[in-house]
Order: C-alpha cells, then sequence, then structure tokens
C-alpha cells in the first residue's frame, strides 16, 4: 500500500477533522494517525475546543415530550462498561464483565442499520424506536436467527412502552441491586431491565419470578447479563416482581430469597 | 452540580443525575442538532439519540481531556453531521437546499431563544473573521459539508480550504478567548 498523505499533509487535516468535515476514509485515516502523534492530538483537542464554541450560539430549548422519551427509555437501556474495564480487574465495575461491545466501537455503520430495523415501528412511538436503538446499538454480530428473535422481542418491547399507561418502576435495594420496570397493564406485560445485579458466581444465574396472592411463583426467565427481559401474559392481579439467584438452568420454583423484589401497584397491578 | 460530575455519576448507572445532566445539555444539544440537521423530526431522533448515548457510553468521559458539554456537543455534532449526509445522500439534497435558500443564511433557528451573551460574542467574532475564513468554517460546521465539498463550493483548492479553516478557528479562539 502506498503512502497516501505525507506527515505535512495529514496534518493539515487537523482543523477539518475538528469540524468533523472529513471524509470517512480521511476520517479513519486521521484517527489512526492521531494515535501515534502526540502534537497531533494536543492541537486536535485545542481545535475541538474552538469548534464546540460554534455551538455556544445554536442551544434551543428541546421539545418538552423528548424529555420523557428519554428519560423512559434511559430506564430499559442497559450502559456500556469503562474502556480498558475487564472483568478481572480488582473491583469489575458490575457491567463490565457481560458487555465487552464490539459493535459499539463500530458507530459509523449504525444508522444504516438502525433505518431498515426502525421503519416497521413507523407506528409506535419515538420512546420505543430509541429504546430499540439501543437495544441493537449494544448487540454484537449475531446470527440472521438470533437478530430474528431479537428484532421480535425489541418489536414487543416497543409495544409496550407504545401503551397509552405504560408505567416505570424502579427497585431500590441497599446493596445497589436493582430492576426497572416499564410494565402496561393493558397488555398485560413488562420490560424488566437488571441494574447492578452483575452476574452470581459458580455459574448460577438470576431468575426472575412473577408473585401473586396464594399462588406459587411464576417463572419469568433467566436474565442474560444486564439484557432486558420481556414478562407477558402477567396476571392481573400480580403484586410483585421478584429476583433469586438459582442453579445453573433455573429452577422450577425459588430456591432462595430474593435478592431484589419490586411492587407492581404503582405500575397499575394487583387489583 | 456542574456537567461534569453529573457525567461520572451517570457512567455509575444514577438515573437521577442523568436527569440533571439531561436539563442542562438537552438545550445546547437539541439546538446545535437542529442548525445543522434542520428538519425539525429528524432533528428530535438525533438529539434523542445522542442523549441515549450519553446514557450508555458517560462511561468513556474523560474529565482530563475538557468539559463535559464540550463532550457531549462533539458527540452531538457528530451524529448530527452523520444524519445530514446520508439525507443527502440519500437524494434530499434538492428539497434541502431550496429550504436553505429561503431562509436567512446565519440565524433561523436562534430567534426563539433568549439572546445570550455567548450568542452575541460568537456572532461577533464570526463577523471578525474574512469572509473565506467564515464560509469554510461554517459551512462545514453548521451546515456539515466536508472540507471537499466546501471547497467545490466556493471554487477554491482543497489546501485553500484547510488553511482558512485552521486559521479561522484559530482566529475564532483569539476571540473569544476572553468572552467565556
Amino acid at each position: 500500500m502506498t503512502v497516501l498523505f505525507r506527515r505535512s499533509e495529514m496534518h493539515s487535516l487537523a482543523a477539518p477533522y475538528a469540524l468533523d468535515a472529513l471524509e470517512p476514509r480521511e476520517h479513519q485515516r486521521f484517527e489512526k494517525h492521531l494515535k501515534r502523534c502526540d502534537s497531533c492530538a494536543a492541537e486536535v483537542r485545542l481545535l475541538r475546543e474552538d469548534a464546540v464554541r460554534l455551538a455556544w450560539n445554536t442551544a434551543a430549548p428541546a421539545p418538552a415530550a423528548m424529555r420523557n422519551r428519554v428519560l423512559m427509555a434511559v430506564r430499559t437501556t442497559p450502559q456500556e462498561a469503562a474502556p480498558g474495564q475487564t472483568a478481572l480487574g480488582p473491583q469489575p465495575h458490575p457491567r463490565a464483565a457481560q458487555q465487552p461491545l464490539p459493535g459499539m466501537r463500530a458507530q459509523r455503520p449504525r444508522p444504516s442499520r438502525l433505518h431498515g430495523l426502525l421503519s416497521p415501528l413507523a407506528a409506535t412511538t419515538a420512546a420505543a424506536a430509541l429504546v430499540v436503538a439501543a437495544l441493537f446499538g449494544v448487540q454484537a454480530s449475531r446470527t440472521q436467527d438470533q437478530l430474528d428473535q431479537e428484532r421480535t422481542q425489541a418489536r414487543e418491547i416497543a409495544n409496550i412502552l407504545a401503551a397509552p399507561d405504560a408505567a416505570a418502576s424502579a427497585g431500590q435495594v441497599a446493596n445497589g441491586q436493582s430492576i426497572n420496570v416499564v410494565a402496561s397493564a393493558s397488555e398485560r406485560a413488562a420490560v424488566v431491565t437488571p441494574a447492578g445485579l452483575g452476574r452470581p458466581t459458580n455459574g448460577r444465574v438470576h431468575q426472575l419470578w412473577l408473585m401473586r396472592p396464594e399462588v406459587q411463583p411464576r417463572s419469568l426467565g433467566l436474565f442474560d447479563g444486564d439484557t432486558p427481559l420481556l414478562a407477558t401474559d402477567l396476571n392481573p392481579d400480580a403484586t410483585s416482581l421478584a429476583v433469586t439467584v438459582e442453579p445453573q438452568g433455573g429452577s422450577p420454583q425459588p430456591t432462595s430469597a430474593p435478592v431484589v423484589q419490586l411492587a407492581l401497584n404503582s405500575v397499575g397491578f394487583g387489583e | 452540580m456542574q456537567a461534569d460530575e453529573l457525567l461520572v455519576l451517570v457512567a455509575k448507572g444514577d438515573q437521577k443525575a442523568f436527569e440533571d445532566l439531561y436539563g442542562l445539555v438537552s438545550g445546547p444539544v437539541f439546538g446545535l442538532v437542529r442548525r445543522v440537521v434542520r428538519d425539525p423530526a429528524q432533528s428530535e431522533e438525533v438529539a434523542q439519540e445522542v442523549l441515549l448515548e450519553l446514557w450508555r457510553s458517560a462511561a468513556r468521559y474523560d474529565p482530563g481531556r475538557g468539559s463535559a458539554l464540550a463532550w457531549v456537543l462533539t458527540l452531538a455534532h457528530r451524529r448530527a453531521v452523520d444524519r445530514v449526509r446520508s439525507a443527502r445522500a440519500a437524494g434530499e439534497r434538492e428539497m434541502r437546499e431550496a429550504q436553505r435558500a429561503s431562509g436567512p443564511a446565519f440565524d433561523q433557528v436562534a430567534e426563539e431563544v433568549e439572546a445570550g451573551l455567548e450568542r452575541e460574542w460568537v456572532r461577533r467574532c464570526l463577523d471578525r473573521l474574512t469572509a473565506l475564513q467564515r464560509q469554510s468554517v461554517t459551512l462545514a460546521y453548521y451546515d456539515g459539508y466536508t472540507y471537499r465539498e466546501v471547497a467545490e463550493r466556493l471554487s477554491l483548492p482543497l489546501g485553500t480550504v484547510k488553511t482558512r479553516m485552521r486559521d479561522g478557528l484559530t482566529r475564532l479562539r483569539e476571540c473569544l478567548g476572553g468572552a467565556v
């Protein structure tokens, strides 16, 4: 491969780079160069600060409805681990072990994939589309089957979030372990997102249960890392959700006390 | 609390901190995205994605490498530019050009918002640039054109555009340095 840019030419790309004015291939090449060139990095940082000043006179109030949509979406969206953090660290971040997230690095190809994904969702709300975007934004490369399955699930999640009676609730537990719930009584369904649960040791799993008065708990499935769990066919008399630690593969009935329990009355259940 | 501190809390999964951060940055993010993308519905979509991305990737923010707001706006600008370019590539160019031509060159978005001191300063300092510096910088930053496209539009050699961009930004820095 020939050297396409001399050093000085590469250097002259700093200003266009700071203004996001490079073509994709130049952008990549320049970022590669930046890693090896300390003086360039310092200059780019300065030029970027200058460019950001141009945003000073563009601020405008965001549409009021946007706030709720974003905050709702945040409740069901897993976070990326800090760069360089791994499960081997002395104090692993609860999410670090579960999300290597190779997909996150490749930001640029994302919109096109999302485009096809979001179009069937045109009828649902923007919040729903956002969550779908978030779910698929963090997926690594998958087989077509897995993708189809995730897409179906994402669509069902979108439906719940779009329901007129969708309501959110978050469990609060002292040790930082919690679950967030967005539920719709009319859809009889909920999206349950683990927050800080981590993964139990020794191959055990976190299992989610639906609790009802005078009935045995019903399993709603096993958590896989921070991925939200879709719970359907929820009984209207359900009183709470509970998470227990169970042996690999889960149990027919809970074998231990819940690590997290969340009442459902605030989200329209328990009548 | 400052955006810098909030972002650190957000990286730890603090939803309350995210709500506060939203209050601080949603206006700047939405305004910047709309300045670049123009179309209100698409702007809202992009702004939402940016704000959600803040939640998702807050852990990537490194306080040692600049202010949180700068980090947020850099992200917002990149996403806005990506959107406007793919829209152009998808053949919406003519429509967009027509929209652009009908509006005032610089400030159609700004009018709804209170005129802040900073806003005033940016405008003043942009006025002090040479015409070519100003056009090179604003066509790229506010309109999302690559420097190659800017060169084409201004009928200038590539090297000249790159230099004008650099000089323009540097002069802006000198002019705005005292206005923080």
